[in-house]
């Protein structure tokens, strides 16, 4: 039973996770165009019906994830056996200093550094939004007024969702939750309450902006002291720049160490993608835990 | 499901194998516009009998590995509303494997038919 398109596409990906990352994208991309177009059908037919009831009747007739997983793989071994490209383990070097051209490093970084200005905003937004929706409660509009914030917090979730696919490489939803249609405003509200997803949610805008600020100043430190590392026996070498300075008294490293200090600031900033790299990981998988549930 | 069911569904699986290759290719012989793969399903869905031969979702690897062979050519195009769709289109070296096929499959039709009456 699904309830959506996307927690089909995950079921279809657990089923293929021995297989051929490739094999496994092309089977994603099959089914999304698939059950997308469906989808698209079934709710033009039926514009009131829900998108679980609708959902079973397309898997009914495209094929469990079992099904559809072992069609690839049949295919597969029946067509290229002699293509198979085996997924040779990277050297040691490679999975030490391949994460400066990993392109999930540059994202998580990228990441980073919006969720700065993002966890502000969100903060702002929720907890204003929070403050007003229980003040208001006394008041007429106060109801309507907490409704509207806690589908603009869906909304936001959705959005940020797109954000973290993109840069952190987890697959997020590409859609608006079903929303059921005839409800008065009091049932919607007591459906927005209800859903857990709409808390953690807000819990994940607030949870936003300490991080944000975290993860700004952790990689700004790091990234900016391993180059200066880097650059200060550059100075000294080339320019005759002291390293520090004490009363009009320069002080000089030892001509040895610079070379020793360099690899130094290189190794950290090595340490520091790595980080990066690993906070996105570790990130991208706490965002659809909340966002996503 | 029962240990008749299991071969029964094994045994439709493996005739399928063979009949999808050739009923896409036909298909896509007789389209004059290239098909995605969801149209391709519901042109199937209205022409076929009313118990579906096969899941929709066994199409899909059957085109794929159609165009790895170079019997179909495919391009993306982007769609307005939702993913983009991969439209398929026969080439030259489908329509000659096509029509050795439907020799192979009348041949196939005329043997299974003689043995099966005995």
């Amino acid at each position: 039973m699904f309830n959506s398109v996307e927690e089909y596409l995950d079921a279809l990906q657990d089923e293929m996770k021995d297989a051929d990352p490739a094999l496994a994208q092309d089977a994603q991309a099959d089914a999304r165009e698939h059950l997308s177009l469906a989808l698209d059908a079934a709710r033009e037919k039926a514009p009131d019906g829900s998108e679980a009831d609708a959902l079973k009747s397309i898997v009914e007739e495209y094929g469990t994830p079992e099904e559809t997983a072992s069609a690839y793989r049949e295919i597969e071994r029946r067509t290229s056996p002699s293509l198979k490209r085996d997924s040779k383990p990277k050297s040691i070097w490679g999975r030490v200093f391949g994460v400066y051209v990993d392109p999930r490093t540059w994202g998580s970084l990228l990441f980073m550094f919006i969720t700065f200005v993002t966890g502000i905003i969100y903060f702002t937004w929720a907890v204003t939004g929070t403050m007003l929706s229980l003040s208001l409660m006394i008041l007429i509009i106060g109801a309507p007024f907490a409704i509207l914030f806690l589908l603009s917090v869906q909304g936001l979730a959705l959005l940020e969702g797109r954000l973290v696919e993109a840069l952190l490489g987890v697959r997020m939803p590409r859609r608006p939750l079903f929303a059921q249609p005839g409800l008065t405003w009091g049932e919607r509200l007591k459906a927005l309450i209800n859903d857990k997803h709409t808390w953690l949610s807000l819990l994940y805008f607030i949870l936003q902006m300490p991080l944000g600020v975290l993860y700004f100043s952790l990689m700004v430190t790091l990234i900016l002291f391993s180059l200066g590392v880097i650059i200060i026996p550059i100075g000294q070498w080339v320019f005759r720049f002291p390293t520090y300075q004490i009363n009009s008294v320069g002080y000089y490293l030892p001509v040895w160490s610079l070379l020793l200090i360099q690899l130094g600031g290189f190794l950290l900033l090595t340490l520091t993608m790595h980080l990066a790299r690993g906070i996105g990981w570790l990130h991208g998988r706490y965002a659809k835990a909340l966002l996503v549930s | 499901m029962t240990e008749l069911g299991a071969q029964t569904k094994k045994f439709q699986k493996e005739l399928n194998s063979g009949t999808s290759s050739l009923i896409l290719l036909s298909v896509l012989s007789r389209s004059k516009e290239p098909m995605y793969g969801y149209q391709i399903a519901k042109l199937l869905e209205e022409s076929g009998p009313d118990i579906p031969m096969m899941k929709q979702g066994t199409l899909y690897p059957v085109l794929r590995s159609l165009e790895e062979n170079s019997l179909l050519e495919s391009t993306v195009e982007p769609s307005v509303s939702g993913p983009p769709r991969r439209y398929y289109k026969i080439t030259k070296d489908g329509r000659a494997a096509l029509e050795e096929w439907l020799e192979i499959w009348k041949q196939t039709k005329k043997f299974v038919d003689a043995n099966l009456k005995g």
